[in-house]
């Protein structure tokens, strides 16, 4: 064995000590005070700073990464459904030409789909395509606002999954693996960055209209890694985080007084039975302190200037995919690292009109356009941009072909499930904007240049945050898991 | 710190000098310790069940030793030298290293592949696929020598391996700590005061056995491993997907309670739940086991294929029955070959068809239906059967008759239609014919019954249909007349032609002169099914028993469950791979069958769902009794002896003491005939469990995860456990058992359903305060607090809850409704005692939440938040009102306010959530 192999291997062993289990041998006195401290420590409540703390006192800690990345924290749109690269970025003229022909042959033998028998149509483009910007990236008459930020972007068009139903594919997409137990590529970050705000949690979860992805809640699971990294949904309506108000008729000093005593005496607990646990659970009940303040705080928009409203298309009260891309600025603006959004309703089959490509479709392109438009330019005038990832994506894509759902042509135009060859974008946080990566062939079925996988999508998120993907690990059931499993290479085209 | 970094790094270094120096001792490789996890990490990926690259697949022994792509094997036993398996692995070319564009493997790896070879190229199969063998027990470790002898086997096997890394257990937790911990475990709240006391009196030493005893005797142990059941047969109240509407399946659980109270020996109570229907003279309670499979999802979303979510909630019963039942993760196998345990893509399927033929086909209100009629139904049954019985000469016209009218077996689902003309399947749930309409039913058999009967809805009047066999061209074989309905469904029965017989395609023909339009909607069919013809129905007697008869089958006041029944042998499905799991890509017809690796006599004769539950049952079955008693085992120590539950194959975890999970599982089996209240007190009874969870440094140190069990784990109690013992504690824990599920109070604006208009009604009274057991679970919205402290939607089966340990969870017990109340309830209760200071309150409240007096510190502390809370209320009478939720202010309200704060407090505290 090599002495390079077994420093290597003595490093790991160490480091292992030095994630999970390493701060619980050094903090029995830090945490506990670190805990009262800040509760007492009042003016620190919507700060958030916490340069004053030993580093290995908080899981949550900032932490810092293996270089210097260029993002400090991430919006993951994920449009779950997933949308048309087909009418909205993949621009395929020679498909126009081939509508209501026969799908070849090759295509399909051998092929596994969602719902497609025997043989379909292929289907043309079912918008109008432009160029756009200086770059003069094709987009269609479907994102009609997209183009202003057109030159902030780099489109992938030839991403490419292995999955090719919606639950494991959105697993696939956030946990690099189609099954569950795997932690979430936001706890991943929040594990290896920490999170900048202590009176917010450092991963945040917003679904439109409040439901859950076909895949539930494990899109956003800490999987084996401590679930003090697991994302926290919050509601758009009522109560933004359920049980957040204190009952009827207290105050905040009462409710101080009350975690004071209840970790007072945790921390007697845990001088007796040394339970990390324990410490986990004094720092989850000042978090929560910290967020009945925060977080209703930072979930309110109403006082936002009317024209950031007019921009997004918010309103107040109202659960909508725009007003959580406006909290999800806030969120990133207040040092929250990781940003999910989940929107539903793009799974176009073309079995109804809300699944047709000619209505439904355009209904969701409307829906989302104008706010992911504004959501880039506000955070381009917050000077935000540069140091926020923005994700733009579904699980998969759809077929060149119409949908012909049991071997009958559905009634509305749709498309099935595809996921050799989809478009995702990225903006932000370092990547190159107007710049388009990967291309399809003439029908938009395979990717002949320029392919990615999920895994390399997943490697440059963490490249941009300052990690190499291979190195961000956590030892679990005797071997060292990382989110990109033994996959991912960073997309380095797209990085500025 | 410093040091103890270079203490870790040099521990580092010696572990890893220790797995070299044994690399390198020549003993034989052990394929599965050594070979098997290379293959697993390094090759599978590319050469497995998944994928065969250059036609090379280390699976199975037959497929590696087989000729590749290249015409020939890449493996030569024996000889590694001319192995193309081992010459790729140092080729120089990097297009044709091995693994393909990967790092290359170590020496050391190389090496192991290549003695594999060289020693014979032997594969081996994995430990949990070999039936379990007795292990012979440990040899006494030095400890045992200055100790004496065991009482109890367990602790043997834990010693030996504290031997290992040189540990020791702790001493005997004291009686109090005993008490609350067992209790938890075995009865999921803390013990009546009654038993509790007897225990901490009793001096003798069966003073513990008897409280075991004494726990296992309880109700409460019933509903205590029912919710872990729960978990496991997805248990809900509706039914799934987008609608979600309501299923009433709740007499399933108050089987498992039962089952589990007069411990059913655990081989029963699988095969009750897999085949119960199928057991001879199959009672109703058997019929409810199988409930089981019936709570997978139906989907009652318009315009979605039925058969697509019947075959949905197949697949799901298959995974379920081997992730849950038989530890196995099975569902990889639906789209491709097992990629790590030796399970073919055909195996999946051949399993599958155990459970195609059940009647269920994702109907509107889930057929087939167990009816347990009550009240007047219930006489009327009694006396209709009776009757009947002296009636009918034929003894399979009275099984016919009865099991019609419990479960309405086989009535043909009008969905089954196809060929239609002026028709629809409404809504994918009921047959609508309109003016002139047509539908087809292929391959009906009346089993020579003449009687044919319809249930049906009819908008208008006049309206006939005539049924025809084969062609409409032929003569009628039967002809009915419809009035119009009001309201619900109706019941009619036609005669059939007597010269009808045989297997016919069914033409149904409708009309009335009332339509105008071929779009104007005509009658609706439910069910048609053909009976025997009913006796003396001419005459008065006969007419009142008919009458009878209609009336339970249509509208019975009866509890209606979904259990399993299987086809009868005219509407047998066939099964067929499905290319890449895809349902609509079908390929080979399969038989019922088991994975080959399962050689044992019973597998092969195993055709059908009940020899299937045999089979599972059987003591030559590796999986079955391993599975529940690893899972006993986490239940109680909170960790696996096999960590992950749902796989023990060969990518599962490494089991930390396989020897004595075989021991566990074979005495389960053998000596303990499947009881697993024996089981439990096995193991609870054992010194390892009633260790104190105290730990040394020495210990975390050597064994952070407790997985040589030198310590009793610390575990946070499950989401029911944590509400039932909040309940204990403040006393308001209903004892009421069984029955429909109950809504306790949760939050307003929690249930989000889109199509239906069903409001969470808070129950009133006692329902209030059920078990957590008995809180309604709606998939798509489960109850929030228990979701927050790791409860599931259920819409899988989940083998292992992970814990976890986030503020939401604070913030529930800090803030939810349910806990304030009961914060505000343990408060009165201490206050009662108009002699107490509030010092002796507190200790009071601080004792019934853990069972454990107060110490000096913890006093202080509490009496100081109640000091200033006190002082923080004042006066202010308006605020004091709220927080008691009183309408009008009383003196002692202001005193019953903090005390709350203290109450409320405790019931957050660590040392009340966990189990210690």
């Amino acid at each position: 064995m090599s002495g390079k192999k077994l420093f290597n291997e003595a490093k790991t062993y160490h480091h292992r000590f030095n994630t999970r289990r390493h701060f619980l041998s050094q903090c029995k006195t830090g945490m506990g005070l670190m805990a009262l401290g800040s509760l007492l420590d009042s003016c620190n409540l919507f700060g958030g700073d916490l340069q004053d703390l030993d580093n290995t006192k908080n899981p949550l800690q900032p932490k810092a990464p293996h270089f210097q990345g260029k993002a400090k924290s991430v919006i993951f749109l994920h449009m779950a459904g997933a949308p048309s690269q087909l009418e909205m970025f993949d621009y395929k003229p020679e498909l126009q030409k081939m509508d209501g022909l026969d799908c070849p042959d090759s295509f399909i033998q051998g092929k596994k789909f969602a719902f497609i028998r025997g043989v379909p149509k292929l289907l043309g483009p079912q918008a109008n395509f432009k160029q756009y910007g200086e770059s003069g990236l094709w987009l269609s008459d479907n994102l009609p606002h997209f183009s202003q930020v057109i030159d902030d972007v780099s489109i992938l068009k030839a991403v490419n999954t292995d999955q090719f139903n919606h639950a494991p594919a959105q697993l696939l997409m956030h946990c690099g693996t189609a099954r569950l137990g795997r932690p979430s590529i936001g706890s991943w970050v929040t594990y290896g960055l920490g999170s900048e705000n202590s009176n917010l949690p450092g991963f945040v979860v917003l679904t439109s209209g409040g439901r859950n992805p076909d895949s539930g809640k494990s899109v956003w699971g800490s999987g084996f890694l401590p679930s003090v990294y697991q994302g926290v949904q919050c509601r758009s309506e009522g109560d933004p985080v359920l049980f957040l108000k204190d009952p009827n008729g207290f105050d905040r000093d009462m409710r101080k007084s009350s975690i004071e005593a209840i970790n007072k005496i945790n921390e007697l607990a845990y001088n007796e039975y040394q339970d990390p646990e324990i410490l986990s659970r004094i720092a989850q009940y000042e978090m929560a302190f910290k967020m009945q303040i925060a977080v209703p705080d930072v979930m309110n928009i109403a006082d936002e200037p009317a024209y950031i409203h007019e921009m997004y298309g918010t309103e107040p009260g109202k659960e909508s995919f725009a007003n959580n891309a406006l909290l999800a600025r806030k969120l990133v603006e207040k040092g929250v690292r990781f940003v999910q959004l989940f929107d539903w309703g793009w799974d176009s089959h073309g079995t109804d009109p809300g699944t047709a490509l000619d209505q439904g479709f355009i209904t969701k392109c409307r829906q989302t356009d104008k706010t992911i438009t504004a959501l880039l330019l506000d955070l381009k005038q917050r000077g935000l941009l540069d140091e926020t990832l923005v994700v733009w994506g579904g699980e998969f894509g759809r077929t060149p072909m119409q949908e012909n759902r049991d071997g009958k042509q559905n009634y509305f135009k749709g498309r099935d499930h595809h996921a050799d060859a989809f478009s995702m974008w990225m903006a932000g946080g370092g990547i190159k904007g107007g710049f388009s990566y990967g291309e399809t062939d003439p029908i938009g079925y395979n990717a002949i240049d320029g392919k990615v996988s999920v895994y390399d999508v997943q490697a440059t998120i963490l490249k941009q945050l300052g990690f190499d993907h291979e190195q961000l690990t956590y030892q679990f059931q005797g071997r060292d898991f990382r989110l990109t499993d033994v996959f991912g290479k960073v997309i380095d085209p797209i990085i500025a | 710190m410093l040091k103890s970094k270079y203490t870790i790094a040099i521990t580092g270094l010696m572990l890893i000098t220790g797995i070299y120096l044994i690399f390198f001792t020549r003993k034989p490789v052990n394929y599965s310790a050594d070979v098997k996890p290379i293959i697993n990490q390094k090759c599978i990926s590319c050469h497995g069940g998944v994928k065969k690259k250059g036609g090379f697949s280390l699976l199975f022994r037959e497929e590696a030793l087989a000729a590749t792509a290249s015409g020939k094997p890449a493996i030569i036993p024996g000889d590694a030298a001319n192995s193309d398996m081992i010459k790729r692995l140092y080729h120089n070319d990097p297009e044709e290293r091995m693994p393909y564009r990967e790092e290359p493997l170590s020496k050391e790896e190389k090496d192991i592949l290549t003695r594999w070879i060289d020693e014979g190229a032997r594969f081996e199969t994995h430990w949990s696929y070999l039936p379990v063998t007795k292990p012979s027990l440990p040899k006494s470790g030095l400890l045992s020598l200055f100790s004496g002898k065991y009482d109890n086997d367990i602790d043997r096997f834990i010693d030996e391996k504290l031997d290992e890394i040189d540990l020791e257990r702790t001493e005997e937790a004291d009686k109090r700590t005993l008490l609350r911990r067992v209790s938890l475990d075995l009865i999921g709240m803390p013990a009546p005061d009654s038993i509790g006391q007897q225990f901490l009196k009793d001096e003798g030493p069966d003073a513990y056995s008897k409280l075991v005893d004494n726990l296992l005797s309880l109700p409460a142990y019933g509903e205590r491993w029912t919710a872990l059941w729960m978990d496991l047969a997805r248990y809900a109240d509706t039914k799934g997907y987008e609608r979600d509407y309501i299923r009433s399946i709740w007499r399933y659980r108050d089987w498992l309670i039962k089952a589990f109270n007069q411990d059913m020996p655990y081989n029963q109570f699988i095969t009750e739940q897999i085949a119960g229907d199928l057991l001879p003279g199959a009672t109703n309670e058997q019929l409810i086991a199988t409930a089981f499979h019936r709570n997978t999802m139906t989907n009652d979303e318009g315009g979605t294929d039925n058969e697509e979510f019947r075959t949905a909630a197949i697949i799901d019963r298959v995974n379920t029955t081997w992730e849950t039942l038989m530890g196995t993760s099975f569902a990889c196998v639906q789209c491709h070959s097992h990629p790590y345990d030796p399970f073919k893509h055909e195996d999946y399927y051949r399993f599958m068809a155990y459970f195609n033929n059940s009647r269920d086909e994702d109907t509107y209100d889930e057929d087939p239906l167990l009816r347990e009629f009550r009240n007047k139904s219930a006489l009327q049954f009694d006396s209709l059967t009776s009757w009947l019985s002296a009636k009918l000469t034929i003894n399979e016209h009275k099984l016919f008759y009865n099991q019609l009218i419990r479960t309405g077996h086989a009535c043909v689902n009008s969905i089954q239609a196809d060929s239609l003309i002026n028709a629809a399947l409404e809504d994918t749930k009921f047959l609508r014919l309109r003016k002139t309409g047509i539908a087809r039913f292929k391959q009906m058999d009346f089993n020579g019954y003449k009687e044919l009967m319809i249930r049906y809805r009819s908008p208008v009047d006049k309206g006939s249909l005539t049924i025809h066999a084969d062609s409409l061209k032929t003569v009628p074989i039967a002809t009915a007349q419809f009035s119009k309905t009001n309201g619900g469904w109706q019941l009619i029965s036609i005669p059939v032609s007597a010269n009808f017989s045989g297997v016919h395609d069914l033409f149904f023909s409708y009309n009335s002169p009332l339509l105008k339009d071929v779009n104007d909607n005509g009658i609706v069919i439910d069910w048609f099914t053909a009976i025997p013809s009913f006796p003396e129905k001419e005459n008065p007697i006969g007419k009142y028993y008919y009458g009878l008869f209609t009336g339970l089958l249509n509208n019975p006041d009866a509890e209606k469950t979904p259990v399993m029944l299987d086809n009868p042998s005219y509407m047998k499905r066939k099964t067929y791979i499905f290319e890449r799991g895809n349902w609509l890509l079908k390929t080979n017809e399969v038989e019922p069958g088991l994975p080959e690796i399962f050689t044992q006599e019973t597998a092969k004769r195993t055709k059908n769902r009940l020899e299937l539950a045999r089979w599972m049952t059987d003591k030559n079955n590796p999986l079955t009794a391993r599975t529940m008693v690893n899972r006993l085992w986490e239940q109680l120590f909170g960790q696996g002896l096999v960590e992950t539950l749902e796989d023990l194959g060969s990518q599962g975890a490494i089991p930390t003491h396989r020897e004595l999970l075989d021991f566990l599982a074979y005495n389960f089996m053998h000596e303990e005939n499947w009881s697993v209240k024996k089981l439990l007190k096995r193991i609870v009874t054992s010194e390892t469990y009633r260790q104190r969870s105290l730990v040394s440094k020495d210990a975390l140190k050597k064994d952070p995860l407790n997985k040589y069990y030198a310590r009793a784990p610390r575990v946070r109690l499950s989401a029911e456990q944590i509400r039932d013992q909040a309940l204990v504690i403040c006393g308001t824990l209903s004892n009421k058992m069984y029955g429909p599920s109950v809504m306790p109070y949760q939050p307003e604006g929690i249930w989000k359903s889109p199509y239906d208009e069903r409001k969470w009604i808070q129950s009133q009274g006692e329902d209030q305060y059920r078990r957590s057991i008995y809180t309604y679970w709606k998939r798509t919205s489960p109850y929030p607090s228990m979701v927050n402290f790791d409860g599931t939607a259920r819409e899988v089966c989940l083998t292992r809850r992970i814990r976890t340990n986030t503020p939401l969870q604070a913030l529930t017990i800090l803030n939810d409704s349910t806990y304030w109340d009961l914060s505000v309830k343990l408060a009165k209760g201490v206050m009662q005692d108009k002699n107490a200071d509030v010092k002796q309150r507190i200790s009071k409240a601080y004792e019934l939440a853990t069972g454990q007096p107060i110490t000096p510190q913890k006093v202080i502390v509490l009496d100081d938040l109640y000091v200033q809370s006190l002082k923080k209320l004042g006066n202010d009478q308006e605020r004091i009102k709220k927080m008691m939720s009183d309408s009008i202010y009383k003196k002692e309200d202001r005193q019953l306010a903090a005390m709350s704060m203290v109450t409320n407090a405790i019931l957050n505290l660590d040392e009340v959530i966990t189990k210690n």
